[in-house]
């Protein structure tokens, strides 16, 4: 039987897990785990990431896509 | 007021050359980046030459481009002066200029480990 809405697991954030304490907009193999294969930012209720740590994570998703390391949009 | 203004701070800047100039005009470009920064009595602390990447995204219709990180330490009241000068020249294709703390070693990331 599938848990009910205030009965889900909550996952907890893979920065604190991982003890990870600044984001940076260079480091691709980390940031390309948290968009989608359609360049979307992938939201923190899927992937469990603190709010703290999402804002750092989007801010640096957005200076990456400014430097044209990361699509704004990419076709599938 | 003038102490402050003279304050050099640590900046990041990374640039995206034009992939059509060549060898020796991607030198000249660097060259004059960074002598921009020294005129302007700055300091350039270190370079971090990425070589030539695919780009996420066509740039004035160019698909490939040069990057370059610099690390630098200039007074704020420069920056704008810096920008300014990296509008106009059209061999930038983009730019960011980024408040750092220290300079790094080597560019190199912890990896996420799923806990």
């Amino acid at each position: 039987m599938e848990p009910s809405f205030n009965q889900k697991k909550r996952r907890s954030c893979p920065f604190k897990a991982a003890g990870i304490k600044e984001i940076n907009y260079k480091d691709l193999a980390l940031l390309t785990q948290f968009i989608t294969e359609r360049g979307k930012i992938l939201p923190r209720r899927i992937t469990g990431v603190s709010a703290l740590y999402q804002r750092d994570l989007v801010k640096a998703i957005k200076r990456a896509r400014h430097m044209s390391l990361l699509p704004f949009v990419s076709k599938i | 007021m003038n102490t402050h203004k003279e304050e050099q701070r640590l900046y990041e800047g990374m640039y995206i050359f034009d992939t059509s100039l060549s060898e020796e005009g991607k030198h000249k470009l660097l060259d004059k980046v960074t002598s921009s920064i020294v005129d302007k009595r700055g300091k350039i602390h270190k370079i971090f030459d990425q070589g030539r990447k695919k780009l996420a995204y066509e740039i004035n219709k160019k698909r490939d481009g040069y990057y370059v990180l610099l690390f630098f330490s200039v007074s704020a009241h420069m920056i704008d002066k810096l920008w300014k000068e990296y509008r106009l020249n059209e061999n930038i294709l983009r730019f960011i200029t980024l408040q750092v703390e220290k300079v790094p070693e080597a560019i190199e990331f912890q990896s996420l480990e799923e806990g």
